[in-house]
């Protein structure tokens, strides 16, 4: 315990005399003026416009507070009267190793302790390897570093310029003349992403939902960006960086989960072709922030972007049920929340992928959570479904009731789907059967179904309330 | 500690910003509503790992200056989903709301100094005596390399006592992750602001006692809403609710925050006096410590409320919200529980259970429970899911005779649970000889009483006393007290 409360003496010492800002100002940053542009999947594109000082002819210049993850192939540097000669990326980091490596064969001070008084001697050693041990050359003598295990202080004179504490980016230029002068250093880094969070606010009563849209972009890069004008892309460009791996010790943490596949999106029944009031860049739309903001490493930032009432959206059922599956026990239908992303009886505008949470008031009208589901990014004018959880009163029961071998491979089998519902309201249900592919044929049903594709086929069912409601149906299979 | 945790959150946040740092240390109320884990399924809650999550409600009352400031949130639930959090009563006010994870470390601390001076400070183990001296932390990577006025040093690689002290703790570390929004307002505003949020590491479930009625018909059943938080925050005096039902959850990443420890490694320090062993490198760490079983810890308290207080059920959309009427404490790390429901009179029918398929068979069959959820039965109410504890009486000794599970079920279900398996009531079942695809299936029944048995067969099953049930062939037969009964039927190909 002696070690904490020591440390917390020192912070409390200090702390009424500082006044350090929240974050470093633009002076504490090498970074100049900042413009970030941030991809769905874990990417983005940092520009920062820095005001350098440059001798004329060739010179070296390093550049820090750039990204600890930088990609460094990717960087590119302008500027008026400037050509690179070449750009470097070291990463031969400053370690005690590092150091003593460098030394060999160069001459250090020893500085031996007297464990019994406390007395310093001084000496000068030439280190001769480094290999499992120190060994060195005193004088005329040869030892081992520290082989008496007694305190010696190794002070070495510099540190080699090629050892550096973080990876570095450098370039090296050819100005045409010295003089300050704005240089623009472009790269792309992992570590940066973003997804839209909504906040739906259904009114069941009402048929009507208040929806709020955020931005949420992480930053996981390793480095602030300090005062940046930051722009969203609703899109993936390219594929995921090269492999870093380990490279550097790791330490970075892993990276968001990836956004939802782009192939099939469950939530979007029907797709939009209407354009968004937002500005666009080819097939993108994008999303700045509406004033410059310092992200910091390790922060989740959300900022507004939408802000819909009133909408349109409705709750409804649905069923799924597997080829031949019966169910011992009713099983609940999915609650599914309908509405349009349209401008007429919509939400009015695109929507970025992300993660949309349904609250609904409870009797004493707080606000409570009632399921989430993904959205992949979605066009405006489509409709959505988003499945949000179970019907806890809705459940419907397949049974299949017989099967029975008509002539040589041909079956009939009879179903029966028996819809409750224990709530005060009437429901319809919409009872999907799939695994109908092949010439399956339905030739007999006690309700009217629609063939949503040769593998599925539908029954609206109407369920009163309180009540339950029996289709039965009879498929003509192959097998 | 906590008091010492509670000592660095203030020195982290004394160092006023540019834009001034309001803190709002706790809620002044808070509701909680929890959920249960949707992929539990019937398995018990394991309080070391709890996978449902609960939305908190806290109402706080903040006071800003006039223009930019930023109101950080403490004592906010360790589990909280940062994506998820709504700040209400602020209005347009808010610019952007912030959740920093970078954490305050021995690591972070140095590695925040690069660069910048630190006081070395040496002890002589022979004196006593202290030195403190100016130092630059030249790197942080893979050990610590230090520069002093006598040049380049190393931290740690020398045999001496030495430490480095910092004299301010680093711009943006703070002793947990922190939510805080930055407002923007041309006056002072003093009012109540709702922060709500999604936390992991809560759950709940129903827990039954069916108590069977001396004549086996009928029985007592009482349900208890068990929750527990496995967060480290408690929350006093909460308003409390829990939500029956299974709701659609996403993943989503959360940054927990990042407290790297030192690095401390220093060059080759090989000695002529090593051993052996030594000599051909390091030897490999020790394999990491077995993981801890996952079991109850006994210092967890767990909290047995008087049953007067029950819950109050009402629907949610198309879930059920179980209301705790008082407000309670849902403590930091424990379980608690509140009454439910009860119901005085259930009438249940017992009977004994098997799932046949064709094959060799020889098994005990199972007791099971069957009522329907009407309240001609007794109840008529939803029932959340959760485990059934059945007792019955002998010579006045209440004594466990099974134990189940149910999944949730609402008005008007058939709700069946199996509680036990019946040793003494065996299912023997093998093909006849000479007659592919006929089997014999034998009940025996030790029991002085004549016991109701349906046993379940494929659809394809024929034989006489075959009845057609709801996706099954049913045989329902009442098997003489100490006797057997007996059935041989076929399995068609369905032609």
């Amino acid at each position: 315990m002696r070690h904490p409360v020591l440390l917390c003496t020192v912070l409390l010492g200090a702390a009424p005399l500082t006044a350090q800002p929240a974050v470093p100002p633009p002076s504490q940053t090498a970074q100049g003026d900042v413009a970030v542009t941030i991809y769905n999947n874990n990417r983005a594109l940092v520009e920062d416009r820095r005001q350098m000082n440059l001798p004329a002819g060739r010179s070296r210049q390093e550049f820090r507070d750039v990204s600890a993850q930088i990609e460094p192939q990717t960087v590119t540097l302008s500027g008026r009267g400037i050509g690179i000669v070449e750009q470097n990326f070291d990463f031969d980091l400053l370690s005690p190793q590092a150091l003593m490596q460098s030394a060999v064969g160069q001459t250090v001070t020893i500085v031996r302790i007297n464990p019994a008084t406390g007395a310093e001697t001084r000496e000068r050693a030439r280190i001769l390897a480094a290999n499992g041990g120190v060994v060195m050359q005193i004088g005329e003598r040869i030892e081992v570093l520290r082989d008496d295990s007694l305190p010696t202080r190794v002070i070495f004179d510099t540190v080699p310029p090629s050892l550096r504490p973080r990876p570095t980016l450098s370039v090296t230029l050819d100005a045409d003349g010295g003089g300050p002068r704005p240089v623009t250093l472009t790269y792309l880094t992992p570590g940066l992403g973003w997804a839209a969070d909504y906040v739906a606010l259904f009114d069941e009563a009402n048929g009507r939902m208040d929806v709020q849209g955020w931005i949420t972009l992480t930053n996981n890069s390793g480095t602030p960006y300090v005062n940046a004008s930051t722009l969203l892309v609703a899109g993936a460009v390219g594929q995921s960086g090269p492999y870093r791996g380990d490279r550097y010790g790791g330490g970075y943490p892993p990276p968001p989960p990836p956004p939802p596949p782009p192939g099939y999106d469950g939530s979007l029944r029907r797709p939009g072709t209407e354009t968004a009031p937002r500005e666009r860049l080819g097939d993108f739309y994008l999303y700045p922030l509406p004033e410059r903001t310092t992200i910091a490493d390790r922060q989740t930032k959300q900022v507004s972007f939408l802000d819909v009432s009133n909408t349109p959206a409705a709750r409804a059922y649905e069923f799924h049920n597997g080829w031949l599956s019966t169910a011992d026990q009713a099983i609940s239908a999915s609650s599914v929340l309908r509405f349009s992303s349209a401008r007429n009886a919509g939400l009015g505008d695109a929507l970025p992928a992300g993660t949309v949470r349904v609250y609904q008031r409870d009797a004493r009208g707080n606000p409570q959570f009632v399921g989430e589901h993904r959205i992949g990014h979605t066009p405006m004018g489509s409709d959505i479904g988003l499945a949000t959880g179970q019907a806890f009163d809705v459940k419907v029961r397949p049974v299949v009731e017989e099967r029975t071998r008509q002539s040589g491979e041909r079956w009939r089998t009879r179903m029966r789907y028996t819809v409750t519902n224990a709530g005060p309201r009437p429901v319809t249900v919409d009872v999907v059967q799939s695994g109908l592919w092949g010439d399956t044929r339905i030739i007999d049903q006690s309700l009217r179904s629609e063939r949503l594709s040769a593998d599925a086929a539908r029954w609206r069912v109407a369920v009163p309330a309180n009540g339950e409601a029996v289709v039965t149906a009879t498929f003509d299979t192959r097998h | 500690v906590r008091a010492l945790l509670f000592l660095l959150t203030l020195a982290v946040a004394a160092p006023a910003a540019a834009q001034p740092v309001v803190t709002s240390p706790a809620p002044e109320r808070v509701a909680i509503t929890i959920y249960r884990d949707p992929e539990r399924g019937l398995s018990s809650m394991n309080l070391e790992w709890l996978g449902g999550y609960a939305l908190v409600s806290e109402t706080r009352r903040v006071r800003l200056p006039p223009g930019e400031s930023e109101l950080r949130f403490e004592g906010v639930t360790a589990g909280l989903v940062p994506q998820s959090a709504i700040v209400t009563g602020l209005g347009p006010a808010v610019i952007e709301k912030n959740r920093d994870a970078r954490l305050l470390s021995p690591g972070s601390l140095l590695a925040a100094h690069l660069g910048q001076r630190l006081t070395l400070r040496r002890t002589s183990l022979a004196t006593g005596a202290m030195r403190e001296q100016e130092a630059i932390v030249r790197s942080t990577a893979g050990g610590v390399v230090l520069q002093t006025a006598d040049g380049i040093e190393t931290l740690r690689c020398t045999g001496l006592a030495e430490t480095v002290v910092a004299d301010q703790v680093p711009v943006g570390l703070s002793a947990k992750p922190t939510l805080s929004v930055r407002v923007r307002s041309p006056g002072a505003i003093e009012r109540d602001v709702t922060l709500s949020y999604i936390t992991n590491n809560f759950d709940w479930q129903a827990d039954y006692i069916a108590d069977l009625a001396p004549d086996g018909r009928t029985l007592r059943l009482f349900g208890w809403l068990t929750l527990a938080n496995g967060d480290d925050t408690a929350l006093e005096q909460a308003d409390t609710q829990a939500v029956a039902g299974k709701l659609n959850r996403e993943r989503v990443w959360v940054d927990r925050g990042d407290a790297p420890p030192i690095q401390i490694s220093c060059w080759p320090s090989g000695k002529t006096t090593d051993l052996p062993l030594d000599e051909r490198g390091v030897p490999p760490p020790p394999p990491p410590p077995p993981p801890a079983p996952a079991t109850m810890r006994s210092s967890e308290s767990i909290v047995v409320t008087g049953s007067r207080i029950m819950a109050r059920e009402e629907r949610l959309g198309d879930v059920r919200l179980y209301r705790i009427p008082i407000a309670v404490t849902v403590a930091a790390r424990s379980q608690k529980q509140v009454a439910l429901l009860e119901r005085p009179a259930v009438r249940v029918e017992r009977k004994l259970r098997l799932r046949a398929s064709p094959g060799e068979l020889s098994q005990p069959l199972d007791r099971v429970l069957l009522t329907r959820n009407r309240s001609a039965e007794g109840l008529g109410l939803a029932l959340p899911a959760g485990k059934v504890a059945l007792f019955a009486s002998h010579g006045g000794r209440r004594i466990l005779i099974g134990e189940g599970r149910i999944h949730d079920y609402t008005i008007g279900e058939k709700v069946e649970i199996r509680v036990a398996s019946a040793p003494g009531v065996r299912a023997r079942q093998s093909e006849v000889p000479d007659r592919p695809g006929v089997y014999r299936l034998t009940v025996t029944n030790d029991l002085p009483t004549p016991e109701e048995v349906e046993v379940e067969l494929p659809l394809e099953a024929r034989g006489s006393g075959l009845k057609r049930g709801d996706g099954a062939m049913l045989w329902n037969v009442r098997v003489p007290a100490n006797r057997s009964a007996e059935l041989v039927y076929r399995v068609s190909d369905g032609g």
